[in-house]
């Protein structure tokens, strides 16, 4: 498969784009936008913004976030910044400061 | 989710740049990190780098434990381990550390800096530079 991982001891300083899928466990600061599903693992650090389909975070994102799909923040995500998406869930567990535009 | 558990995220730093994307800055880290699409930047890795066939690197300076090369991979390159250039690779740049090995098809150009130790006549032959600025050579 032709997906995108970054590993938990990697960390990423710019700009990553890319047309499939993303899977964070390490640390990525700039700015990361995929075409496809970005899943932001527990213990992963994002500072950045993410631009994505269906996303979900069970880690840690500092930045805004905006789905063409979904966002799921999963139990032990913590996310600062804003969520725009159609389709929004937070889950008990999840801490959440920002903005939601759910694009109605 | 279930992308998010059909992932093992067991084993330590496993990393991969997917043929459709393309990073633009620095990766650094422990861990293996696979290309398969474009990197333009820097890669301060503890770990092997591999670059697949259509996977490119652009960089200044690479540093890796080991390097194997299916693609393009330009830079300084900074090993401890070899520097694997397979064939249909293109490799440009310097090769400091390690050894490096280059098979028939692959593309090289750059100068090859390993680390042993040379007779003193030799060093300046293989330096270009006057046996006197050798007067101390030190350990490197």
């Amino acid at each position: 498969m032709a997906s995108t991982i970054i590993g938990a001891g990697i960390t990423i300083e710019g700009e990553i784009t890319t047309d499939d899928e993303v899977v964070v466990q390490g640390t990525i600061r700039g700015k990361l936008t995929a075409k496809d599903a970005v899943t932001v693992e527990s213990g992963a650090v994002v500072e950045a913004d993410i631009v994505g389909g269906p996303l979900a975070v069970a880690g840690s994102v500092t930045g805004n976030i905006h789905s063409s799909d979904r966002v799921d923040l999963q139990p032990g995500a913590r996310v600062v910044g804003n969520v725009k998406a159609t389709r929004v869930t937070i889950a008990d567990g999840a801490q959440f400061k920002g903005n939601v535009d759910m694009d109605v | 989710m279930a992308r998010t558990t059909t992932r093992n995220s067991s084993d330590e730093g496993e990393a991969r740049i997917g043929s459709g994307a393309r990073v633009h800055g620095r990766i650094s880290g422990d861990g293996d990190l696979t290309v398969e699409g474009r990197v333009e930047g820097d890669i301060v890795l503890r770990g092997q780098l591999t670059v697949t066939d259509g996977g490119s690197v652009t960089a200044e300076t690479v540093e890796a434990e080991e390097i194997t090369v299916s693609g393009v991979l330009e830079g300084e390159l900074r090993v401890q381990g070899p520097v694997r250039a397979l064939a249909g690779s293109r490799v440009r740049g310097n090769v400091h550390g390690g050894n490096l090995a280059l098979e028939e098809g692959a593309e090289f150009a750059g100068q090859v800096d390993f680390d042993f130790e040379l007779p003193a006549e030799l060093e300046s032959a293989a330096t270009g530079r006057p046996v006197s600025a050798q007067a101390a050579p030190g350990r490197r």
